[in-house]
């Protein structure tokens, strides 16, 4: 359990009832490990970012439980009221786009979570400019998103995600508003994470081409997670 | 800690300060309002202050002169000159005339006093240009709004008016300008009649009888007396209406301006609910345009608490900024105005206290939509 970052077990979401029932997941059972860089595969709403959402504290599921970490955060009914907290706290978010607060320059929206937490301004700051040297674009932290380029924007968006030094990256087609060369280098990116700051990470993809450079494969196949391996095949692709 | 509604204001800082400077000329119209309805007070209490009477008696059952009109002989004042606390006594007249004024005549109330008398109703203070009647016929002293000056002629009636004073601020109760002629030229302005119509009555065999009258004797009292009881001696003994000073002005305030300054009230408040939901409207409309990035704040865990004082705080400042420029743009605009606008401080602070309630109630509706916005919304779609 010492290296599980997230686990799930037996996890059902339904929408509706009665007549407009939809059962989306039905008994997922899955777990992913610190330091692992997962791809979630599957079909156009077969519920990937609903699963995402609710790993993430955000939908509440149907049953079943969850962990993040070593904490039970939902076993039929969420255990803390403080979700938002959680997700501060423990999770950092990826988007199609960057989605960076427009009114806020690159620094601040990296230092936005930091300080939230109640670290302090100046340590944050600190932390934030680490992570934009990591990325290349510390010259950037005066500029507003809007004087950036689309790969400039989804590294500061990433750089946001770890600034609360988070356990798990929740990553929804991180590289879906991006070309083939930075997609690639996004999710060479994400795996570095993964592996150097022991993060797990799930990324929803429909790109296959990005799927040799993850550690293994989640598919939702008749309404159950299916874990596989990158497969010799996938990882010549 | 970062500041997030001063972050977005200063993004949108153009933007930010139009609007608060369209919702300020709003505010700016509530503050001449209030001070078009202040004006109508002062407007009617300047012929009261100038006179300085203690009493007006006026005809019986009236409220006269200025609610009612009052007709009483002139000779009243020697019989109330020696009633017991009585100062002095003068007769007054009040009419509209229209003097004749290029492009147009200018309508204003003439006051008819004696030049000789001890009641002055000229206050020394507004005279801006020569003098006060020196003499009891065919002078007149005449105020700034006229368009006449010193040394003009006027032709009323069948005389002409010489021109030997000019007053700035004096208006009657209605904000007509103030012209004043000696109690006599009063008179006969009043009662003059042409040939034809003094041919006529003789026919009919009457006779003008009125050019005597005058619409009300205003007194001074003796000082150790009770004026409410020299008042009270002159109803007795000369079945007249008496009003204190304090009576007159009730009468003029309540009576005259009253219907106006609460037509003037409803506008004010009408405005004010306009100028509250217009704030709500601007604020639902900023707060609908960073919907996305709220959702975003929401799904990563800022607390509702930073968004709602984000709104709040954008709120209050674009409510405050509005009562600035409203308050720049009233007294840029107010000069303008063809009536006496007054704006005092008081009310500009009970404005203020009135846009920061609004801007709250406004910013209520702001913050209803960031505690429904779904944090789930800001993925996939």
């Amino acid at each position: 359990m010492e290296n599980v970052a997230i686990k799930v077990e037996n996890l059902v979401k339904h929408f509706g009832q009665g007549d407009s029932l939809v059962r989306v997941i039905e008994g997922a059972d899955f777990q992913v490990n610190k330091g692992e860089l997962v791809a979630l595969v599957a079909p156009s709403g077969a519920g990937k970012t609903t699963l995402l959402m609710m790993i993430g504290c955000v939908e509440e599921p149907t049953g079943g439980a969850i962990w993040l970490g070593e904490e039970k955060v939902y076993d039929n009914k969420w255990l803390t009221k403080e979700q938002r907290k959680i997700r501060r706290e423990k999770i950092g978010f990826i988007f199609q786009a960057h989605y960076l607060i427009p009114f806020l320059n690159v620094i601040e929206n990296v230092t936005l979570i930091p300080q939230t937490n109640g670290v302090l301004e100046k340590e944050a700051k600190k932390i934030a400019m680490e992570l934009l040297e990591y990325f290349a674009i510390a010259d950037k932290a005066k500029a507003m998103s809007s004087q950036l380029s689309g790969g400039q924007n989804q590294r500061v968006a990433i750089a946001r995600a770890l600034a609360n030094k988070p356990q798990i990256i929740l990553a929804d087609e991180p590289t879906a508003a991006l070309d083939s060369k930075r997609s690639v280098d996004v999710v060479k990116m994400l795996k570095k994470i993964a592996t150097e700051q022991d993060v797990a990470v799930i990324m929803v993809t429909h790109d296959e081409a990005m799927l040799p450079l993850c550690d293994r494969i989640l598919t939702i196949e008749e309404k159950k997670v299916v874990s596989k391996e990158v497969s010799e095949e996938t990882a010549i692709l | 800690m970062i500041n997030l509604a001063q972050k977005d204001v200063k993004h949108t800082l153009g933007k930010f300060l139009v609007t608060a400077m369209g919702v300020g000329m709003l505010l700016g119209i509530v503050l001449i309002m209030m001070g078009v309805y202040r004006g109508m007070m002062v407007d009617a209490e300047v012929l009261l202050d100038d006179i300085k009477a203690d009493l007006w008696v006026v005809q019986e059952d009236t409220l006269g002169p200025f609610a009612e009109a009052s007709r009483i002989h002139e000779d009243l004042k020697d019989t109330i000159r020696v009633i017991d606390g009585i100062k002095s006594a003068e007769a007054l007249t009040f009419q509209n005339i229209q003097l004749p004024q290029k492009p147009k005549p200018v309508r204003v109330v003439a006051v008819g006093y004696d030049p000789f008398g001890t009641v002055n109703p000229i206050n020394p203070e507004r005279l801006v240009a020569g003098h006060g009647l020196t003499k009891d016929h065919y002078q007149i002293v005449v105020s700034d709004k006229t368009g006449f000056k010193v040394g003009d002629t006027i032709h009323l009636v069948r005389n002409d008016y010489h021109v030997v004073g000019v007053t700035h601020g004096s208006v009657s109760s209605g904000a007509d300008p103030l012209v004043y002629v000696s109690l006599k030229d009063a008179q006969e302005l009043q009662f003059s009649y042409t040939n034809n119509r003094i041919r006529s009555d003789r026919a009919r065999g009457f006779k003008n009888s009125e050019a005597t009258m005058v619409n009300t004797i205003v007194a001074r009292v003796k000082p150790g007396y009770d004026v409410d009881a020299v008042a009270q001696d002159i109803r007795r003994f000369k079945h007249k209406s008496v009003y204190t000073a304090a009576q007159q002005k009730t009468i003029l305030t309540k009576n005259l301006v009253e219907r106006a300054s609460k037509q003037i009230g409803m506008f004010t408040a009408i405005l004010i609910v306009v100028s509250t939901i217009i704030i709500a409207l601007i604020i639902y409309t900023m707060t609908l345009e960073k919907m996305k990035e709220i959702t975003i704040m929401k799904l990563v865990g800022i607390p509702n608490s930073m968004i709602i004082k984000m709104i709040a705080q954008e709120t209050l400042l674009l409510g405050f900024l509005a009562f600035i420029f409203g308050n720049i743009f009233s007294h840029l605009i107010y000069s303008k105005f063809p009536k006496r606008v007054v704006l005092l401080i008081p009310d500009a602070w009970t404005l203020f206290i009135v846009v920061i309630i609004a801007s709250i109630l406004a910013s209520l509706v702001g913050i209803r939509k960031v505690i429904k916005a779904d944090p789930a919304s800001a993925i996939g779609g």
